[in-house]
């Protein structure tokens, strides 16, 4: 039995839940069970008015606990938790039973058994509830800097934007000069500005703020603290070692261009390079194009190479870089500038030259530029012979045909890799996804949040982007730091595991176990015992089943409750 | 296999009146021709844009045999001027092969 007062509301949601699950039923089954003090239905639990009554009752009927039987917690977690607050109810205190997704919607063929199904759950909801405890939250100060890994044009904008907040801000760029990729470029689509301008301007006007720092030839070598207290260590030029504290960090690290095998696609054979190369080249170049001392009288570019590889390839890329059909778009116009007689031949699986881009797509349609679609089962073949490039493909639109296409110069439009960034990816405990690149929470709910709170990633660092989007990533990474660092506080969940030091023998499992180094040994009253460094614990719970000795409970999930919970699920129904 | 030319792609470019970079191989100018030139125009239009000069000359039978009803060209999503075209070839085909129409 318990003494505690719980209020239990079953929620119909507007027939989302009451079409399937008889919840009138649902409430009478539940109404005597241990420590049920209130037990209504409601039509829409989290209408303004059902929340304002479930107040009402808590003060009234002095409620020392609150189950909401209704939808998802990812949608009103939060706005029940804050019905119990408002009622001054511990809002740790209260449980959240999912109705809707896990049952209603899932047993529409059979309204009995959801009915079941439901008094099952709300019985384990209640369980729990009798056995929560009050929580606080962590309040941590937070301190107003942010280190920015990577000086390339996301790294630099992001620098900017945070100065102008007012934020100090400490770049390190692992390579002597700054400005990565973009830096070493010219004209760029789609405004043909050169690249080395554009950086050129971000850097001037970041040397003339007093609040940002650019180190070069740094690493990040250790990192401590948390989110808004990281404690960092980096080192110059392989020597000095200096210590920041930051609030939060942005990884803009950028991408490598892919590198090619010799043979692949005749890579290697004189006459056949890379996009990068090429635009270096063109770049270079004034007025009349020439290779190797031959003037370029016909051009092909190979899209796709690296990028979308077949799966049957060892460790292939399988992701579309994105950029790769632009920049080639781009650059054949380029050429056209220089010399408009050179014939330009596209050779492509899919032309990806998306919104606006494809205005340049269109302009190198109308300008002569060739565009024919090989099969994604049947690439190219390329062989040198005499002075020039054979380049054999078969054209999807001419029903397969194969044609010989003889060039001066074949570019190959090579598409974006991830940079290998091991110690880092270390240090930082970021993780990477199936692509190599870094990985955020999800792609559109929180696209430039690692778990690892407090750090962003931004630019290519996490995937294959234009310049702009690039910088978009980069704009979003610096709301969600200064957002952090300029409330001057974060409050952090107490929802995390805890350790029985009477019961710890330190063997060491669970810190093997932790993905977030959120365990740390200490010595407690002569003993080395384990424990939980709250800031970084996420509460995955990782570590519980691990412990030999069942000394770790996560708040919020004991093994008491759940044990609670399973014991309530298996109670007779009827 | 056949061999891409770029030098009848400048011939070609050379009489400005041709233009079928708008073209996106839909077929509708192949379904709605009267005399059933399947291989006229998109695929005909296909070898002039890559170069292939041999093919172009392998078709002159049906490049003639066009009736210029105009009924493609009214037909196409993509507003090729298809009538027009074909009288480009006509011209390059009379020139070149039966050196009519020298300048």
């Amino acid at each position: 039995m318990t003494d505690r007062r719980i209020g239990v509301y079953i929620c119909y949601c507007g027939g989302n839940i009451s079409d399937y699950v008889e919840v009138e039923k649902v409430r009478v089954a539940i109404s005597r069970d241990p420590g049920v003090v209130v037990a209504k239905t409601t039509m829409f639990a989290c209408s303004d008015a059902a929340q304002e009554e479930m107040i009402e009752d808590i003060k009234t009927n002095k409620l020392d606990g609150l189950v909401v039987a209704s939808c998802s917690p990812k949608l009103h977690l939060f706005t029940f938790r804050a019905v119990a607050e408002r009622a001054g109810l511990n809002p740790y205190q209260y449980v959240q039973v999912n109705l809707r997704e896990q049952d209603s919607w899932a047993h529409q063929h059979d309204k009995d058994q959801a009915t079941e199904k439901g008094i099952r759950l709300v019985r384990a909801g209640i369980a729990k509830c009798a056995l929560t405890e009050p929580l606080s939250t962590m309040r941590i100060k937070t301190a107003p800097r942010v280190l920015i890994i990577g000086a390339g044009v996301a790294g630099l904008r992001a620098a900017l934007s945070l100065s102008d907040m007012g934020l100090s801000v400490f770049v390190i760029e692992k390579e002597a000069e700054i400005g990565g990729w973009v830096g070493k470029f010219g004209s760029m689509f789609p405004n043909d500005r050169k690249g080395i301008d554009l950086i050129g301007t971000l850097a001037g006007e970041a040397g003339q703020r007093d609040n940002i720092k650019i180190f070069t030839s740094s690493e990040l070598i250790e990192k401590g603290g948390s989110i808004g207290d990281f404690s960092v260590v980096i080192q110059v030029e392989g020597k000095e070692k200096i210590s920041l504290n930051v609030g939060t960090v942005i990884v803009a690290t950028g991408f490598d261009s892919y590198r090619l095998t010799e043979g692949e696609f005749g890579y290697g054979l004189d006459g056949v390079i890379t996009l990068p190369d090429f635009k270096m080249m063109l770049d270079k170049s004034n007025g009349s194009l020439a290779f190797n001392g031959r003037k370029i009288k016909d051009i092909a570019y190979i899209y796709c190479v690296g990028s979308r590889q077949p799966r049957e390839m060892e460790n292939p890329n399988l992701y579309c870089s994105r950029y790769c059909c632009t920049a080639a778009v781009h650059t054949s116009l380029e050429v056209g500038k220089k010399d408009k007689s050179i014939h330009q031949f596209h050779l492509y699986r899919d032309m990806r030259t998306y919104g606006k881009y494809e205005l340049l797509y269109n302009s190198a349609l109308n300008n002569g530029s060739v565009f024919i679609k090989y099969a994604d089962d049947d690439f190219p073949k390329v062989e040198r012979a005499g002075d020039k490039v054979h380049i054999k493909v078969k054209d999807l639109l001419s029903h397969g045909e194969e044609f010989d296409i003889e060039v001066d110069l074949l570019i190959l439009v090579t598409g974006m890799i991830p940079r290998k960034n091991n110690k880092l990816a270390d240090v930082l405990k970021l993780p990477i996804g199936m692509d190599g690149f870094f990985n955020e929470i999800h792609p559109k709910l929180r696209p430039v949040e690692t778990v690892i709170d407090g750090v962003f990633i931004a630019g290519a660092s996490q995937g294959p982007k234009t310049l702009a989007e690039s910088v978009t990533s980069s704009m979003a990474a610096v709301s969600k730091s200064a957002a952090l660092l300029m409330k001057g506080y974060v409050d952090l969940e107490p929802l995390i595991a805890k350790i029985d030091p009477e019961r710890c023998v330190w063997c060491d499992e669970c810190t093997k176990a932790c993905p977030y180094g959120a365990i740390e040994k200490v010595s407690a009253d002569g003993k080395e015992v384990a424990r939980i460094i709250p800031s970084l614990c996420k509460g995955g719970g990782t570590c519980v089943p691990l412990c030999p000795q069942d000394a770790i409970d996560v708040e919020g999930y004991t093994d008491v409750q759940i044990t609670a919970m399973i014991d309530s699920l298996i109670k007779e129904v009827k | 296999m056949t061999r891409v030319d770029s030098k009848f792609i400048d011939e070609i470019k050379t009489s400005e009146s041709f233009n079928a970079s708008a073209c996106m191989n839909c077929g509708v100018c192949t379904a709605v021709c009267p005399m059933g030139l399947d291989i006229l125009p998109r695929q005909l239009f296909r070898y002039v844009i890559i170069g292939v000069e041999d093919r172009v000359l392998e078709n002159q039978e049906t490049i003639f045999s066009c009736l210029m009803c105009k009924m493609c060209e009214q037909n196409c999503p993509a507003g090729v001027n298809i009538t027009e075209n074909v009288r480009t070839l006509r011209t390059y085909i009379s020139r070149k092969v039966f050196g009519l129409l020298r300048n």
